[in-house]
């Protein structure tokens, strides 16, 4: 099997990932994003290790230290969700904005025109 | 010796600033006694190298490696540096003695006494020194010194203004001298003093440096002995205290330009040019000063205008190469010209005031000042016995020697000017004697005669008014100074004495017909001319002083409107800036994210571009 499909898959998943975190708003969705990205990896580490046949198989136990690291990174991005959604009722992630440059008067100085929930 | 001398006056300038302040009594006496000190070294100093085989003592050869030629430190003392070392260190004596009475009570007195210590011992640097630099040190603190006495009283406007006026004015002559020297010191091939003497005697300096170093050096000699067109500074130092003007005046600073002048002449003797300029600047500030002399309404203004006619005698004498007769002169006008200031000292502290139309009829309350003064007045004028005839004789004889038998042109400039100002200075010597002790009390509201001060002003006019008395059989034998005398011209000691003679009786005749008042009335409309002394200040202000300011306003405007619009301009860019970054911190996590893939991209297509040599 020629090298460039898994690439192109992982190409697309790792785009798909991107732009799910960049564009999505639900919180829990963009971890889903990040998780698609990490995957992306994850499949060009094993792609690498069978085209180069490595000796050690380096890439597949990477891809297996990075499947845990994943495993533990999600049970934390859940936990900081569900604790998000316990003090705003809401996992907005635009609308998530405590950490805005503000003027004393609270208001953010925003380009856009979304209320901001405090 | 006078390495001893020098460290008693510091000594004492030092004591009296950190001690003084305990004790009145305590900074006159530390004063006096490092004054004292050093008069009594000098003395042997004197005693050591007068004679006209007298061997020089040089003392201390350490030297300065600069790069290019070293800097020696290194004194010497010849003929001419110890009856100099005398000189300044006897006026300094008498002065801090009649300063003790003058300024009693003055609470600035150790800082006073202080600073004239400094003084003497920069004047005592510049004449004993062997290199071109000691010199300088001595030249600028005298400088220094100078500014710091002169506006002694602060809290007065004239005298903040005279010091500050005495200051640039110098200083502005100084930048000349100090590329003098390195000329002169290049051309010679060494800065000391005695070696570039040497090279000038022996032809190692050409005509062409000696001339510019000459005309450099020169510049730092007028700002020095106020000739014009630097002279304006001397007359307002006057709001200074008078003792120190009878130092500034007699035996330092001034006579500082006369001594470089005196030491430096083989190298000044090289150029006809910086001779010839020396002597017309001379000739001009000799006879204007001497009519500003006649003119002026202030005790102390006449004196000093007198003090800037009599250094252009001893200049005028000096670039006619008649060395002895400048020295001599300027020696003896060290001694009554410090009689007349301190004397003049006494009848301003007894009448309250400087202005000649606010005395008069101070003869009879006032004996010993008027028999002193009267002794400073005749040998200022010139008149036999008193040491001034002699040695203006003297300036007068190698004039006229250059006149009739030398192939200068400048000596009949020198005789007819000096012949002329010697018949001015007795007219205003006579007008300020007159104005002063004759004639009713003017301006007198109290009608109480003024007494005469204590023996300890007193003191010194007794001790100066004999040295200007018996003075002249130095100046007739003057081979202490390893000089000859040339011999009696007698028809020229006539033709002088009649224009003195002349010059005297002018002034008394308008004093007669005008029934005892001001004679320089009878001058007319020349009277306000020379008043405002040629205004030649509104000259320098329109010339000089307004151009500076307005260069100096063209700064500040560059400094407002150019340099600081630089910083507002960054200051105004900054807070655009943090504007920019305070818009995209708006916190929306996912536009950080978004920003740094953007950037993330573009740094790997840059690394892509350029890692492989560009999208060819």
């Amino acid at each position: 099997m020629p090298l460039l499909f898994p690439l192109v898959v992982s190409s697309v998943l790792f785009g798909i990932g991107v732009y799910i975190v960049l564009a999505r708003r639900h919180a829990v969705l963009v971890l889903m994003g990040v998780e698609l990205m990490l995957n992306a990896v994850n499949l060009n580490l094993v792609a690498f290790d069978a085209w180069w046949h490595d000796t050690l198989d380096a890439g597949q136990v990477l891809a297996l230290f990075v499947i845990a690291i994943a495993a533990a990174e999600i049970g934390l991005g859940l936990a900081i969700v569900l604790l998000v959604f316990r003090t705003h009722q809401h996992v907005d992630i635009d609308r998530l904005r405590e950490l805005a440059d503000r003027d004393e008067t609270g208001a953010v100085e925003a380009d856009d025109d979304r209320s901001v929930v405090s | 010796m006078t390495v001893v001398g020098l460290v008693a006056l510091l000594l004492a300038a030092v004591a009296a600033v950190v001690v003084g302040h305990r004790d009145d009594r305590v900074p006159p006496l530390l004063g006096v006694a490092g004054s004292g000190v050093a008069w009594l070294c000098s003395v042997v100093v004197g005693a050591l190298h007068w004679g006209a085989n007298a061997a020089p003592t040089v003392t201390g050869s350490g030297r300065i490696e600069t790069g290019g030629l070293p800097i020696t430190v290194a004194l010497r003392v010849d003929q001419l540096s110890a009856s100099m070392v005398v000189l300044a260190t006897t006026v300094a004596l008498l002065v801090q003695v009649y300063s003790v009475a003058y300024l009693r009570g003055d609470p600035r007195y150790p800082s006073y006494t202080a600073i004239v210590s400094l003084f003497t011992a920069a004047m005592v640097l510049v004449v004993s020194a062997d290199d071109l630099f000691v010199l300088l040190v001595g030249w600028e603190v005298m400088g220094v010194c100078s500014y710091i006495l002169i506006s002694h009283h602060w809290e007065l406007e004239p005298a903040r203004a005279g010091a500050v006026k005495a200051f640039l004015m110098t200083r502005l002559g100084d930048i000349g001298l100090l590329f003098g020297f390195f000329v002169i010191g290049g051309a010679a091939g060494t800065y000391r003093i005695s070696g570039i003497v040497e090279a000038a005697a022996a032809g190692r300096i050409s005509g062409h440096q000696a001339t510019i170093g000459s005309l450099l050096m020169r510049c730092g000699v007028v700002g020095k002995s106020a000739q014009f067109p630097l002279h304006s500074w001397l007359p307002d130092a006057m709001p200074g205290p008078t003792p120190i003007s009878a130092l500034i005046h007699a035996a330092t600073m001034v006579a500082a330009g006369v001594f470089l002048v005196a030491r430096l002449l083989p190298v000044f003797a090289l150029s006809d040019v910086a001779m010839t300029t020396l002597a017309v600047i001379a000739c001009v500030t000799m006879l204007g000063s001497a009519l500003f002399a006649l003119a002026a309404d202030d005790l102390k203004r006449v004196l000093a205008w007198s003090t800037v006619s009599q250094l252009s005698y001893m200049f005028a004498a000096l670039t006619l190469g008649g060395y002895g007769a400048g020295v001599l002169h300027l020696l003896s006008h060290g001694a009554f010209k410090a009689l007349l200031f301190l004397a003049a000292g006494s009848v301003i502290h007894a009448v309250g005031t400087q202005r000649l139309d606010g005395m008069g009829g101070l003869r009879a309350s006032m004996p010993v000042t008027f028999v002193t003064m009267t002794v400073g007045y005749a040998a200022l004028a010139g008149v036999p016995p008193f040491v001034g005839f002699f040695s203006k004789d003297e300036i007068l004889g190698v004039a006229s020697d250059q006149a009739f038998h030398g192939a200068h042109g400048r000596g009949w400039l020198v005789l007819v000017v000096g012949l002329v100002v010697a018949g001015l200075t007795a007219a205003y010597s006579t007008r300020a004697w007159l104005m002063t002790f004759f004639g009713p009390r003017r301006g007198d509201r109290t009608g109480v005669p003024p007494p005469e001060p204590g023996w300890l002003m007193l003191g010194p006019l007794v001790a100066l008014s004999a040295a200007s008395t018996l003075g002249g059989v130095v100046v007739v034998w003057p081979s202490f100074l390893g000089v000859e005398r040339e011999g009696w011209h007698l028809g020229l000691v006539l033709v002088s004495l009649a224009v003195v003679a002349l010059g005297a009786a002018l002034a008394v005749a308008e004093w007669t017909r005008l029934g005892h008042m001001d004679p320089a009335a009878s001058l007319g409309r020349l009277r306000p001319v020379l008043a405002r002394e040629a205004s030649y200040d509104a000259l320098v202000d329109w010339t000089v002083v307004r151009p500076g300011r307005w260069l100096a306003g063209l700064t500040r405007l560059n400094e407002i409107e150019v340099v600081d619009r630089y910083a507002a301009a960054g200051d105004i860019g900054s807070q655009w800036g943090s504007r920019l970054v305070r818009w995209a911190h708006n916190g929306n996590a996912q536009r950080y994210l978004t920003a740094v893939v953007i950037g993330a991209v573009g740094v790997a297509v840059l690394v892509g571009v350029i890692g492989t040599g560009g999208p060819s």
